[in-house]
């Protein structure tokens, strides 16, 4: 799984991050509100977890990983 | 009828207008959220107040409605043509109880069966809709290019990405297309990755990423339902993108955006939308302001709704309306007085109000098309007191009779003069009435006002019309309408709808080509019927026009023919122009078959006869392949009637001046008698004389000797007659009483007047008169 708590609280997304990490991302955010989400090391966003990421809007560390994301949608 | 059950018939007929209004153009531009919940709404309260003045069938079938509404609203299911057709037609119901209710207080008998047939078709579709959730209407809609304005969401976005898009255009001409992508909520269940799919749109220029509802608690979330929209505006050719979404084309809408459509740097963004927005929002702050509220609390009120209008109107890029708001503001807080900044968003709302119009005319098409009544969507409208109509009428008849009773003091003066010899009493007299006579005339005027309704009153029932007839014969038409707040007398707009509702079938149905004929003439697929409103003088012109295919002549010409319309001879002396308005004689039809929609041409001859009837006149301008206007010209009140007071056969007549054309006066030697009837050339045309006396069946004046002859010039229904009469009296402003009674059938009379002394003037319909 490319989700993962790192020691500090921080959400970790790192590499290609496909659908089935949706489910797992959401019960992070859902059991520590307010997390940080780190994806700079995120390759590519599946749909389904940029629309998890859309839903809770928890603070990001670092701009994304994803190139196409960076470019195109510097406002998440 | 109680206080309560007019409020409801008022109430539900707007409610019942916005909610056609809304539906059609769900149906022609998609849904927005606040556009489905406006409908919801506008369906939840009918059946609120139905339900408070007890009218449990109706109850029943708005309950069915807006549940399959409320589906829509929170996207259970998806909106779709038969949806879409069902709802109105549930309108249409409603329609016809309310006015049954209106008449006679109550539905009619069979009501009920009727509502629960309703009912029961309106849960079927629910049922059906609900088994394949993502029926959407966007594969049946795109247009391309747009006809008239474009969809909401694409000007928020252009509007949004103006300068990154014009950059790109500037190093790169090109076409710009629109994109709006709403995955199916079970879309990840069949290996979909929406994203990756924008992701492969070439040559992106903006994109846009946004719930379709409202987000769920995150407890609540499920992960795997994709509640996502996707827009975006790309460059390059159509065939790329739609090649990127050729396994999802239900769920996509590609849209070619104009490049003008693009709002230009440093001058107002004059999309209908943002502008509409922008004076939607400043009028809020305003009502804020004037909620009662503790004095205390008004400098945070007023703080808060400057700042909010300023932004507003940066965001339009009016920025020197902006400035204003804001010292306003300051003012405001600064002296507890909500004077100064009220009076600056009343001074924003004006100028928006004055800009949106002529800015949206200059591109030819004007918002409204879209949204009949853009003020009424999400504005607060005027609110003028309901008066009722009766009391102007009352009003205006009291008037009319002073401006008799003052023709009356000049009669006097006229009397004191003549009678008495007191020259300066009858001047003194005279001058006295001459202020009274401009007085009365102010007055009848202002009252006039009262009677005066926006053309948009009769124009608001067409976008529905034509979308239905145009679905009848599988065409695609869409209404544009200008000048709809141009006003006239409302019995003059009322009466319009007639002929207009001829006007707009005749076009759908003869004027406007198959698709597959418009394609071949490389016309947009999408007809466009402009009905406009103008005010010319005083006069109160509507047109009707359409790109279609347009009248030819020779067509028209051999159908004269065949019918017998005019005799070979006239026809061969007519120029085109005037062969097409052959179209409005009576028993003339073009098409070649007889159709449902507009009949055999008996409509054309009522519009002619029904403007007529109104004092005015019909007009028609044709190109082949490029479309035909229809002018209707009116007259913006028909209280007053310019008339000419004669005498003719001892007695005295009225006759309209619009009739007349000049008036002559003729030497024995200049008439000619042919085969028995009397007539004069008159500038190379010969002209018939009739004498008045005769066509009243009264005895000729003796002194028709060898002394000169007066006639009137007239020209009416395209012919030209010269009536003979003794003499000529008054020009008179009447107001003309329709004739009552017995005589109400007479024929001959367009009315009567009373005369200054207390007589009664008939005055003549000389069209009808004349043999």
């Amino acid at each position: 799984v490319s989700v993962r708590r790192r020691e500090d609280g921080t959400i970790v997304l790192a590499d290609r991050c496909p659908v089935e990490d949706a489910e797992p991302l959401l019960q992070l955010l859902l059991a520590t509100p307010g997390a940080w989400v780190d994806w700079e090391q995120c390759t590519h966003l599946h749909t389904a977890v940029l629309q998890v990421i859309l839903a809770a809007h928890p603070p990001r560390r670092g701009p994304c990983g994803d190139a196409w994301v960076r470019e195109w949608l510097p406002a998440l | 009828m109680n206080a309560l059950h007019e409020q409801f018939v008022l109430e539900a007929r707007e409610l019942i207008h916005e909610a056609t209004n809304d539906l059609i153009g769900m149906e022609r531009e998609g849904t927005s959220p606040e556009r489905t919940n406006r409908i919801f709404r506008a369906f939840h309260t009918l059946k609120g107040s139905a339900g408070v003045v007890e009218l449990p069938s109706m109850v029943l079938a708005m309950h069915a409605a807006e549940d399959l509404l409320a589906a829509v609203n929170t996207r259970k299911i998806g909106v779709t043509a038969a949806m879409i057709d069902q709802t109105l037609g549930c309108l249409d119901q409603i329609s016809r109880w309310v006015d049954a209710f209106e008449m006679h207080g109550s539905v009619p008998a069979d009501a009920g069966e009727h509502a629960e047939a309703m009912a029961r078709r309106l849960r079927a579709l629910l049922a059906n809709i609900a088994e394949s959730p993502s029926v959407g209407l966007d594969h049946q809609t795109p247009a391309t290019p747009v006809a008239g304005p474009l969809p909401e969401w694409i000007s928020r976005l252009l509007g949004a990405e103006r300068q990154s898009i014009s950059r790109h255009l500037q190093q790169q001409p090109s076409m710009l297309f629109a994109v709006s992508y709403e995955p199916r909520t079970d879309c990840f269940f069949q290996g979909d990755d929406p994203l990756a799919l924008m992701q492969a749109i070439p040559n992106l220029l903006a994109i846009r990423i946004e719930a379709r509802e409202a987000w769920p608690a995150l407890a609540d979330f499920d992960p795997y339902s994709c509640i996502l929209r996707f827009v975006a505006v790309c460059a390059g050719n159509r065939d790329d993108l739609a090649d990127v979404f050729r396994l999802v084309p239900d769920q996509v809408q590609i849209v070619e955006v104009p490049v003008e459509a693009l709002p230009r740097q440093g001058a107002p963004a004059f999309d209908g939308g943002t502008l509409d927005l922008v004076r939607a929002i400043v009028e809020e702050q305003r009502l804020v302001l004037t909620a009662s509220g503790e004095r205390d609390d008004l400098t945070g009120r007023a703080g808060a709704a400057g700042r909010t209008a300023a932004n507003a109107l940066r965001h339009g890029r009016l920025h020197h309306l902006a400035e204003p708001v804001e010292g306003a503001m300051e003012t405001t807080v600064a002296s507890v007085d909500v004077a100064a900044l009220l009076s600056a968003l009343d001074g924003a709302v004006a100028f928006l109000a004055s800009d949106t119009e002529p800015a949206a005319a200059s591109d030819g098409r004007t918002v409204r098309a879209a949204e009949p009544e853009a003020e009424a969507a999400g504005i607060s409208p005027s609110r003028s007191p309901r008066v009722n109509e009766d009391r102007i009428d009352a009003l205006l008849n009291l008037s009319a009779e002073l401006i008799v009773a003052k023709n009356a003091v000049v009669h006097l003066a006229r009397r004191a003069d003549e009678e008495l010899g007191a020259h300066d009493l009858a001047r003194a007299v005279k001058r006295e009435s001459e202020t009274i006579e401009r007085l009365a005339t102010e007055m009848h005027e202002a009252i006039l006002q009262l009677r005066l309704v926006p053309a948009a009153q009769v124009f608001r029932s067409f976008p529905r019309l034509v979308r239905d007839t145009a679905q009848r014969l599988d065409k695609k038409a869409t209404v544009v309408t200008q000048g709809e707040t141009t006003e006239a007398d409302k019995t003059i707009v009322g009466r319009l709808f007639e002929p207009l509702l001829h006007l707009v079938r005749n076009v759908l149905d003869h004027g406007i080509e198959s698709s597959a004929e418009r394609r071949a003439a490389g016309k947009p697929d999408i007809a466009t019927i402009t009905l406009r409103a103008s005010r010319e003088g005083d006069r109160f012109v509507v047109e009707v026009g359409d790109e279609g295919r347009g009248i030819d002549p020779e067509a028209v010409r051999r159908k004269a023919r065949e019918r017998k319309i005019l005799t070979e001879e006239d026809l061969a002396a007519l120029s085109d122009e005037h062969t097409i308005n052959l179209i409005f004689a009576a028993g003339f039809s073009t098409a070649t078959e007889i159709s449902e929609i507009s009949g055999r041409g008996v409509g054309m001859d009522v519009v002619r006869t029904t403007v007529e009837q109104l004092g005015g006149r019909v007009s028609l301008t044709s190109r082949v392949g490029v479309g035909t206007t229809v002018r209707l010209d009116l007259p913006m009140n028909i209280a007053m009637t310019r008339i000419m007071a004669v005498e003719a056969g001892g007695q005295v007549f009225g006759i309209p001046m619009d009739a007349v054309t000049e008036t002559v006066r003729l030497r024995p030697d200049r008439i000619n008698r042919i085969k028995g009837n009397e007539g004069f050339v008159l500038r190379d045309r010969v002209v018939p004389i009739c004498s008045l006396a005769d066509l009243m069946n009264l005895p000729a004046s003796p002194n028709s000797g060898g002394a000169t002859r007066l006639v009137l010039v007239l020209e009416t229904g395209g012919k030209i007659v010269a009536i003979e009469v003794d003499a000529i009296r008054d020009r008179l402003e009447v107001v003309l009483k329709p004739m009552q009674g017995l005589l109400s059938n007479a024929r001959g009379y367009a009315g009567t007047t009373l005369l200054g002394d207390g007589k009664v003037l008939l005055v003549l319909d000389i069209k009808e008169l004349l043999p």
